[in-house]
């Protein structure tokens, strides 16, 4: 009897999910969730086409390699390098450019190192890669954090190799958490410095450099690796992000009066 | 600011996950703690040594175990279980089980010789000895219940990887305190803390009615 009992339980527990799977997985990055961008589109886009959008936030390097493992169906990440290595290797149909916004940085408003008046982010970088000034990393392989390596490397010098050079391993919001608490500076997408609630006294202390600029692409995982992509609901979102509604909702979406995020034209 | 429907809907996940994970590990307890507890079998102190040494699992290692199983490459991907409930349940089932049963095996273990022999002479089954174990001390078991839905209900590595955080379906109460901390909404962060607690307090409080009956 008991055995039986527990058997059903342990049925009904999964084919609740199994049966009729009317839903998309969208392997995304944390500055989207932290900005509420994703509900907000994974909920709208709900209620026009009766497709449900689960939405997982990690960061770039995460989601591509569960996408790549298949446990998604659309990626919305920010590391061009990455997503076009990764239609490249069949994984993705094709990457379209969904948005952009730009990266900036980030220090305790006495600006320490001065960085307020350099010409340019490489000079930007030579000075805060000194060892009297805290700089924290995100470490974690996302949009971000290779932006940063990127800049690094641009800069000639490389990677701080002292110990004022700080590996958080988190998101980006908790990353700035840390920042607060150690007056560091640190390299933040806008979208997630404008939504964050706990500015104290970091502030932007440099911005608007081209190569701050900060695209995210958006790809359909390819049916042909992972048969059981929900192809065509995928590109239904897709459409709809690109031309559709899901554009002006990106564009309009605003905190304290900020956009967060611009589309292309 | 702190959205209560959101907050309805986590402690709705979170209840329903770790209740159901809690129950599952609680029946598979009995019945493995019950057969380990009185039957002789080889390696049996080795059994219950790796049982023990499990329910020091972390909760992200569990839950890294249950993603590479049930993802779209491991071998029960075609269940389509990763960043579902179901997901979060067999991580916590994983995090809880060792724990209740080890401690279901600890009191059985202590209480069956002496109850067996007593019985026996009285001519009862082992169903009997099994059945009166259960009901002789109720409150063992519900502690067991207690701690091993605390457990569940307060984790969040585990759940977090294999359930995905997401809105509305694994977006539980300590997924969203994560995620409400790291925008910098510390102060909900806390309160949705201090929420969680309360629903554990109250809990505590229903089940430690139930053990005084006794």
């Amino acid at each position: 009897m008991i055995k039986t009992k527990i058997f059903f339980l342990i049925i009904t527990l999964f084919v609740s999910n199994t049966f009729a799977k009317d839903y998309i997985i969208v392997q995304s990055t944390t500055s989207t969730a932290n900005t509420g961008l994703l509900d907000l589109l994974s909920e709208e886009f709900s209620l026009d086409t009766g497709i449900d959008v689960r939405a997982v936030a990690v960061g770039t390097g995460t989601a591509i390699a569960n996408a790549r493992k298949g446990d998604g169906d659309v990626l919305i990440v920010h590391s061009k390098v990455d997503e076009l290595k990764f239609v490249q290797d069949g994984f993705g149909v094709e990457r379209y450019d969904l948005m952009y916004n730009d990266f900036v940085i980030l220090g305790p408003n006495n600006d320490p190192a001065k960085i307020k008046d350099k010409k340019n982010i490489l000079e930007v970088m030579i000075v805060l890669s000194s060892p009297d000034y805290k700089f924290i990393s995100r470490d974690d392989y996302s949009g971000t954090h290779k932006k940063e390596l990127s800049l690094w490397e641009e800069s000639g010098l490389g990677i701080p190799k002292d110990s004022s050079y700080i590996k958080s391993g988190s998101g980006m919001a908790s990353t700035i958490n840390i920042a607060n608490e150690m007056q560091a500076y640190v390299l933040t997408d806008r979208g997630t410095w404008i939504a964050f609630q706990n500015k104290n006294n970091l502030e932007i202390l440099y911005e608007n450099d081209k190569s701050l600029f900060n695209p995210y692409g958006i790809i359909v995982v390819s049916p042909k690796k992972h048969p059981h992509v929900e192809y065509e609901k995928s590109n239904k979102f897709v459409e709809w992000l690109l031309k559709g509604r899901g554009k002006n909702l990106i564009n309009n979406y605003t905190i304290e009066g900020q956009k967060l995020f611009f589309t292309y034209n | 600011m702190l959205d209560t429907s959101k907050v309805f809907e986590a402690i709705s996940i979170s209840l329903h996950v770790s209740f159901v994970s809690t129950l599952f590990a609680f029946l598979l307890s009995i019945f493995f703690g019950y057969l380990i507890a009185t039957k002789k079998f080889i390696l049996k102190k080795y059994v219950v040594s790796v049982l023990g040494s499990l329910t020091s699992i972390p909760p992200v290692c569990a839950g890294l175990i249950v993603y590479l199983i049930i993802s779209r490459s491991g071998p029960l991907g075609w269940m389509e279980l990763l960043y579902t409930p179901s997901a979060m349940i067999i991580a916590q089932f994983i995090i809880i089980f060792p724990i209740m049963v080890t401690l279901i095996i600890n009191y059985i273990e202590r209480e069956y010789p002496q109850l067996r022999d007593e019985l026996i002479s009285y001519g009862a089954s082992q169903k009997d000895i099994l059945f009166l174990l259960i009901t002789n001390q109720k409150g063992i078991y519900l502690t067991t219940l207690l701690i091993g839905f605390g457990r569940a209900v307060s984790e969040y590595g585990a759940a977090a990887i294999v359930g995905g955080s997401i809105d509305h379906v694994t977006r539980n109460m300590t997924a969203m305190i994560a995620l409400e901390t790291a925008k910098g909404n510390i102060l909900i962060g806390v309160t949705l803390g201090a929420i969680l607690i309360s629903i554990s307090l109250i809990i505590s409080f229903g089940i430690n009615f139930f053990k005084n009956d006794d």
